[in-house]
């Protein structure tokens, strides 16, 4: 299945890519998906599908658009 | 009283007097500085219903302990004043030079009363005052103006200027320094304008009163050192504030088309991705060391500085995706002296208006060439156009009618800033609830909504979220007069700032002391709002209408078909007002006055309206 990811801020540079079409395993949790991803920093995050923060062991689905985030405050 | 200069300079623009007045070490234990000072003393000294844009009004400048002093982001001020946008206590921060050489200079404030006869800039150098002609000055735009103070005194002094903006009385109008940085949203640089107020400089001499300068030189510079390694790590400063952009528009959270829409496919053109491509030069604040200033080339070939506020708010917010035309319209609000923030909402309402309606016009969404005029206009009050956007959202929509005033952004009269919450109901309490209007600045708990509790609920963990933050971000960060990014955005330890305050201080503060300043300031900004108004019930602290309103739901994407329940918005903001120890009006008891030690302040009030 194939799957979008979208880095924001920083982990743009740590994965050395914005946005791109990732092919996962079916079954593949969000935590697979970034183990894949590989972001050099471990730093809190939040991972938003459809405008909701999914938890590690969420299962992913085909077509699903992934953002990942750093945490931020607002300014 | 160590760590305090123990002065305030009291200036007389009518008579040209001035004085230097000492306070007690009780009041500055009791306000500790910045915006502490600034509610304190606009509050015993300012009688209710004057006009905020007569001489009356008085202008402050406020400083705190750890300001100036070489630790991490203490290169900020506080100026304040009677709004003239909200008609209540109003006031900003910003990045500058007055910082230091105030404290310098030996005043912990700055306080301009009166109207001069002719346009003034008021020069301070330790105890010398001068009242210089600005007339040369008059009518030329923030850079032009700081370019010629820098000419006569060099680029060390400390300055704070206004534009053609604050000169003509537009509610917009801020406070400038440092060529790139802005303060006081709620129209302080027209306060400056009707006192003919053009610019302040200030050069100090004298040591800044520490403790133990010994600790707080080691402590300060290498926690300074410390927190720029941390920003590198964390690369935050590479897009800066401009970061969040993408994150609000997954989460459906970017004002897009006056706030009508939470998201758009090209959001990414104006992301911090485009704008740290297009970065010619970074600039920070004095004592900073995660500068988060990114300037661009503007559509006209000038350097525009830009953070995320002002893109969104000039750019998704007017439907324009062009980040050269994004930073032509922030550069004209700098030029000028214009709250980038409330002059995007502002125009984004006309247009809003226009397309529903409501009033006749040539201003669409996207047009920012127009834009570009409209806001000269709104800076020189030229015409009818230009003398209605000068007075804000809310003014406007009353003239206009024909509901317009349900979806003018603004919350007691200052406008949104760039978080839609139309399905965000915590950040709707935390603008709802924000003591001056809807800034940013006091709370910000979208992350906290998304990823510890649900977006859908209205429950009590939310309030005492948007307290936890009004602590630190509108409490101790404008009491002490420091920048909150250090600790928000790259985890810098609060615990490091009662260090900071102790080494300087010589006292033993933790921060549950912190806490109980930060509580008295707020319930002191809730009794100055209660002076002036004093009819006025719990609907002040509601949000935007539009955003209760079902026709307004987005019809795509992650919140299609949801908007805020009024009901449960309700319920909520009671779960904040019984924490706060607040009546149902919203107004602080007596009993909460009481343990807040504000029990003269108190009985002031009650002249006006009564407590609970």
């Amino acid at each position: 299945m194939k799957v979008t990811v979208k880095l924001i801020g920083p982990l743009i540079y740590e994965a050395g890519f914005s946005e791109k079409e990732i092919e996962m395993g079916s079954g593949s949790t969000v935590e697979t998906l970034l183990e894949k991803i590989r972001l050099s920093r471990p730093r809190p995050k939040v991972v938003i599908r459809n405008g909701k923060a999914v938890v590690p062991n969420e299962v992913l689905a085909d077509g699903d658009r992934i953002a990942v985030s750093p945490i931020y405050s607002g300014g | 009283m160590v760590g305090w200069t123990g002065y305030f300079l009291r200036i007389n623009l009518s008579s040209k007097t001035f004085k230097k007045e000492a306070f007690s070490e009780e009041f500055a234990h009791k306000w500790v500085g910045g915006r502490g000072f600034a509610v304190k003393i606009l509050y015993d000294e300012l009688k209710p219903g004057i006009d905020p844009l007569g001489p009356e009004n008085k202008f402050i400048v406020a400083l705190g302990p750890i300001t100036g002093i070489p630790a991490p982001n203490t290169g900020k001020a506080v100026v304040a004043a009677k709004s003239p946008l909200t008609g209540f206590y109003g006031d900003g921060n910003l990045g500058t030079k007055v910082s230091d050489q105030l404290r310098k200079a030996g005043y912990d404030a700055l306080i301009v009363e009166g109207r001069a006869d002719k346009p003034t800039l008021l020069y301070i150098e330790d105890d010398k005052v001068e009242f210089l002609p600005a007339d040369h000055l008059w009518g030329k735009g923030t850079y032009a103006a700081n370019d010629w103070i820098y000419g006569k005194w060099g680029k060390g002094v400390g300055v704070l200027n206004i534009g053609q903006g604050g000169e003509n009385l537009n509610r917009h109008a801020v406070v400038r320094s440092l060529e790139g940085r802005a303060g006081g949203r709620p129209g302080i640089g027209a306060v400056m304008g009707s006192k003919l107020l053009k610019a302040v400089v200030v050069k100090g001499s004298r040591p800044i009163p520490q403790a133990d300068p010994a600790l707080m030189k080691t402590l300060g510079q290498g926690d300074l050192r410390k927190v720029g390694e941390i920003d590198k790590q964390t690369g935050w400063s590479i897009q800066s504030t401009t970061g969040v952009l993408p994150f609000c528009n997954e989460v459906a959270g970017l004002p897009v088309r006056n706030f009508r829409k939470t998201h758009h496919p090209d959001a990414w053109k104006v992301d911090g991705e485009r704008l740290n491509n297009a970065r010619i030069a970074t600039y920070g604040c004095p004592t900073c060391t995660m500068r988060c200033g990114i300037t661009i080339h503007d559509h006209e070939g000038r350097e525009s500085e830009l953070d995320y506020e002002n893109v969104a708010l000039l750019g998704p917010n007017l439907e324009i995706f062009d980040l050269p035309q994004v930073g032509s319209l922030n550069y004209l609000c700098d030029e000028y002296g214009l709250d980038t923030m409330s002059m995007g909402c502002t125009l984004s309402f006309y247009a809003d208006a226009i397309d529903h309606g409501a009033t006749e016009g040539d201003f669409k969404f996207g047009d920012a060439e127009r834009a570009k005029e409209l806001l000269r206009l709104a800076a020189h009050r030229e015409g009818k156009l230009g003398n209605l956007l000068a007075e804000g959202s809310r003014r406007m929509a009353r003239q206009i009618g024909h509901g317009s005033e349900a979806y003018a952004m603004q919350v007691k009269g200052l406008e949104v800033a760039a978080y839609n919450c139309k399905f965000i109901p915590g950040q709707a309490l935390s603008y709802g609830v924000a003591p001056i209007g809807a800034h940013h600045r006091e709370a910000w708990i979208i992350t906290f909504e998304i990823k510890h509790t649900t977006r859908e609920s209205y429950g009590p963990e939310k309030a005492a979220k948007v307290i936890e933050l009004q602590r630190i971000r509108g409490g101790l960060f404008e009491f002490i007069v420091a920048c909150r990014f250090p600790w928000i955005e790259n985890g810098w330890p609060l615990e490091n700032y009662p260090k900071y305050f102790n080494a300087t201080t010589g006292l033993a503060w933790t921060l549950d002391d912190m806490w109980t300043v930060a509580d008295r300031i707020y319930s002191m900004i809730k009794l100055h709002y209660l002076r002036e108004f004093p009819q006025a019930d719990r609907t002040a602290d509601y949000p935007p209408a539009v955003w209760f309103d079902p026709s307004n739901a987005d019809t795509d994407g992650p919140i299609a078909g949801k908007i805020l329940e009024i009901d449960k918005y309700d319920g909520m903001l009671q779960h904040y007002y019984d924490q706060r120890g607040y009546d149902r009006r919203g107004i602080p008891t007596k009993a909460t006055l009481a343990k807040l030690g504000l029990l003269e302040e108190a009985a002031a009030a009650e002249k006006f309206a009564s407590l609970a």
